[in-house]
């Protein structure tokens, strides 16, 4: 008996008919390209034309110094800018949750105003003001910071910082709203319970705060991982195809121009992206190891 | 007797408008980049077409940002999406030719006559007994220098209008640099076209027959020779990307620059400019069979085996670009004097507009005349289906050369050689 009402529970018709559309999507636009791109990556491309070649695709990704180079770029970029970005998202918050009374809806747009910017529109802007003859170079030239203009797109050192201070910009505002909501759901009571122990501004912080803030932080960090690991718009745009010489290359870039400017190997590029998601997978992994699970 | 009567309108507006679909006109749509080049171009044509056939509406889109990629990703999809006529660099068609092979359609097979027009751009659109595309804009290179910068180094602008070696040119900006401070030449440092214009001009070749790359030539050696004695000498102006450059030369950041006839819509958008630039023959590489002329860029159009509008697709490009009638003749005519685009129809190039004075350059110097001239000269050159690679290998391999990073011509090469190599998977 227990057993037909538990077989009749799994034919229930409605609860079918509504999932059937949502499996029907996943199942055309994520499980149908997953194991295409299975078909995809034994193959190498030219175009129409494809020859097998098995795990030779991986081979020659181990052999591609390129890749490795855009993906420490990557790297690169993570261990520089996403710890800047937290910590100045996470001062941001703090300071706009209790420091600043008035025109506060003011700040907080101004700040959160770069992440509602078009990638590729910003990309273009900071290209033009940085170039060798641009804004920023004239006005550090005028006010004589600086004798030389600074080669921010054309030499490599500096063309790394570029696209740190554009990536802070323009996601920074955007990392402080979740900071601040993580802020306003810290009850009150626990700050005063602080204040009449005696405790200074900073041990609240540090002992108080950042603690409760870790789920935020955590979440903040694993999507910036995440995000500066798929970087493509920057370096395309801003950069010029990857910066000078191919300082700022990034993985994601190296990617399309395998698959749609140079080679039109569709293969190959898949191979590289299956990497590339492995290693998101695994870094996502340690992070919430890391800061997750406290408990 | 209401519902009778209702039903038989309704039946007669649906077929009045069904027949309206009947009578509609036929569309070509074409892709293309640069509105006020290209478009602008395609617009002249569609017009002179439009006057012997009235139904047909010619459909310019403009795709202002990687156009090939966008191709490439309508041919995967069997040709879904795309246009009847697209408008491709020369350098890239050969790899479309090759990794799509039944992508175009072959216009010779369709009836153009391809012995009237320049045989440098017919190479990269042919394949086998098949020919592709229909030419359009040359990239036939000048020196473009301003004059009033080499007055102001104390010189006489006409002494340099002639055809000079590099050596010369070197010494004229180590004087332009010393008088005024001013580089003499601004190039582009993410694809150094300049350099390969230098190499062009040599007749050299970037591939070998095989289709191995050739960099160890001695052209490519001495061309790049020649530019690092320019770098080192502080003649250049580094212009990181295609918009930094074009802003290098609106805003005088140099002297003048090594690039083709395409050039003088940008030059001539900047009135205040007039009476101040001339243009002088590629100068010469010091090696034997060189020519004072060289490429860079020019592009032909295509039409897609997948178009929706075959047939009316190859009868506009046959009527208006590829035709000897007085009416398409006078249509090279004006679009070089519009938009300083040269065709390469070679009996386009009787037209008025081809020797007539331009008041806008130094001496009301006839550049279309002279870029006509030099066009003749062009050493063909072999674009191979892997041409993008090596432009960036070499591109990237020339910057940290000029940086410093890389200490000597040997070591660029091997450099290029392995960047290609990897990029490629050989």
């Amino acid at each position: 008996m227990n057993r037909k009402g538990a077989f009749a529970r799994y034919l229930n018709r409605s609860g079918w008919l509504f999932v059937t559309p949502a499996l029907v999507l996943f199942g055309v636009f994520m499980l149908y390209p997953i194991l295409s791109s299975l078909y995809l990556v034994t193959r190498k491309w030219r175009g129409m034309t494809d020859s097998f070649v098995g795990l030779g695709n991986f081979v020659r990704m181990a052999q591609d110094n390129q890749f490795w180079h855009a993906l420490g770029n990557n790297f690169l970029l993570m261990i520089l800018q996403v710890p800047l970005m937290v910590i100045l998202a996470l001062v941001l918050a703090v300071v706009l949750n209790q420091g600043i009374r008035r025109g506060r809806g003011l700040v907080r747009l101004m700040f959160f105003l770069p992440a509602v910017t078009s990638l590729v529109a910003y990309s273009i802007l900071f290209r033009i003001l940085l170039q060798t003859n641009g804004m920023l170079n004239n006005l550090m030239l005028s006010l004589g910071v600086i004798q030389q203009p600074i080669g921010w797109l054309n030499d490599p050192f500096w063309a790394t910082i570029t696209m740190v201070i554009a990536i802070t910009w323009r996601w920074t505002g955007y990392n402080m709203i979740f900071f601040l909501v993580g802020l306003q759901n810290i009850d009150p009571e626990i700050y005063e319970a602080a204040e009449v122990d005696g405790a200074s501004k900073i041990t609240v912080f540090f002992k108080i705060t950042l603690p409760l803030l870790v789920p935020v932080i955590l979440f903040s960090a694993v999507t910036s991982t995440s995000g500066t690991l798929q970087l493509f718009d920057e370096p395309n745009i801003l950069t010029n195809g990857g910066g000078p010489a191919n300082a700022t290359m990034t993985a994601a870039l190296y990617i399309y121009r395998q698959a749609f400017v140079t080679n039109s190997d569709f293969g190959y590029a898949t191979a590289m992206s299956y990497v590339i998601v492995l290693i998101a997978g695994i870094l996502a992994i340690v992070q919430i190891r890391l800061l997750g699970d406290r408990k | 007797m209401k519902r009778t009567l209702s039903f038989v309108m309704t039946v007669a507006l649906l077929l009045s408008t069904a027949a309206l679909g009947f009578a509609a006109p036929s569309k070509v749509t074409v892709w293309c980049w640069d509105p006020n080049f290209n478009g602008a171009s395609m617009k002249a044509a569609a017009a002179v077409y439009n006057k012997t056939h009235t139904d047909v509406t010619i459909e310019i889109v403009d795709i202002p940002q990687q156009i090939e990629a966008k191709i490439e990703a309508g041919l995967q999809a069997g040709g879904k999406g795309l246009p009847d006529i697209a408008l491709f660099q020369d350098f890239i068609i050969e790899k479309f030719v090759q990794n799509y092979p039944k992508a175009f359609v072959d216009l010779k097979a369709a009836g153009i006559d391809y012995s009237q027009f320049a045989a440098y751009k017919v190479g990269p659109m042919t394949a086998g007994n098949s020919v592709y595309g229909v030419p359009f804009d040359t990239g036939s290179t000048g020196l473009w220098l301003r004059a009033d910068y080499i007055k102001a180094a104390g010189l006489n602008p006409d002494s340099y209008m002639k055809s000079m070696k590099w050596s010369e040119v070197i010494k004229l900006g180590e004087t332009v640099k010393a008088k005024t401070g001013k580089p003499l030449i601004t190039y582009q440092s993410d694809n150094f076209d300049m350099l390969r214009i230098l190499v062009q001009s040599t007749g050299g070749q970037f591939f070998k027959p095989d289709g191995s790359l050739n960099l160890r030539s001695d052209a490519f050696k001495k061309s790049l020779a020649a530019f690092k004695e320019m770098n080192d000498k502080g003649m250049l102006y580094l212009a990181e990307g295609w918009s930094n450059w074009i802003d290098s030369i609106n805003n005088d950041q140099a002297a003048g620059f090594l690039n083709a006839i395409w050039m003088v819509g940008t030059i001539k958008s900047k009135p205040e400019n007039k009476g101040k630039w001339m243009v002088v023959p590629t100068p010469l590489i010091d090696v034997a069979g060189a020519k004072a002329a060289s490429n860079n860029g020019g592009s032909s159009w295509y039409v897609f085996n997948s178009a929706p509008n075959k047939a009316g697709a190859i009868d506009f490009l046959k009527s208006v670009w590829a035709s000897k009638d007085p009416a398409a003749l006078s249509f090279y005519n004006d679009i070089l004097k519009g938009q300083g685009a040269m065709g390469t129809y070679m009996p386009s190039r009787a037209g008025s507009n081809y020797t007539v004075k331009d008041d806008f350059f130094y001496k009301n110097q006839a550049v279309f005349a002279d870029f006509s001239k030099w066009m003749e000269q062009v050493p063909v050159l072999k674009y191979t289906p892997n041409y993008s690679a090596m432009r960036d290998a070499v591109a990237n391999a020339t910057l940290k050369y000029f940086q410093g990073k890389i200490a000597s011509i040997d070591d660029t090469i091997a450099a290029a050689e392995k960047e290609y190599k990897e990029v490629m998977g050989n």
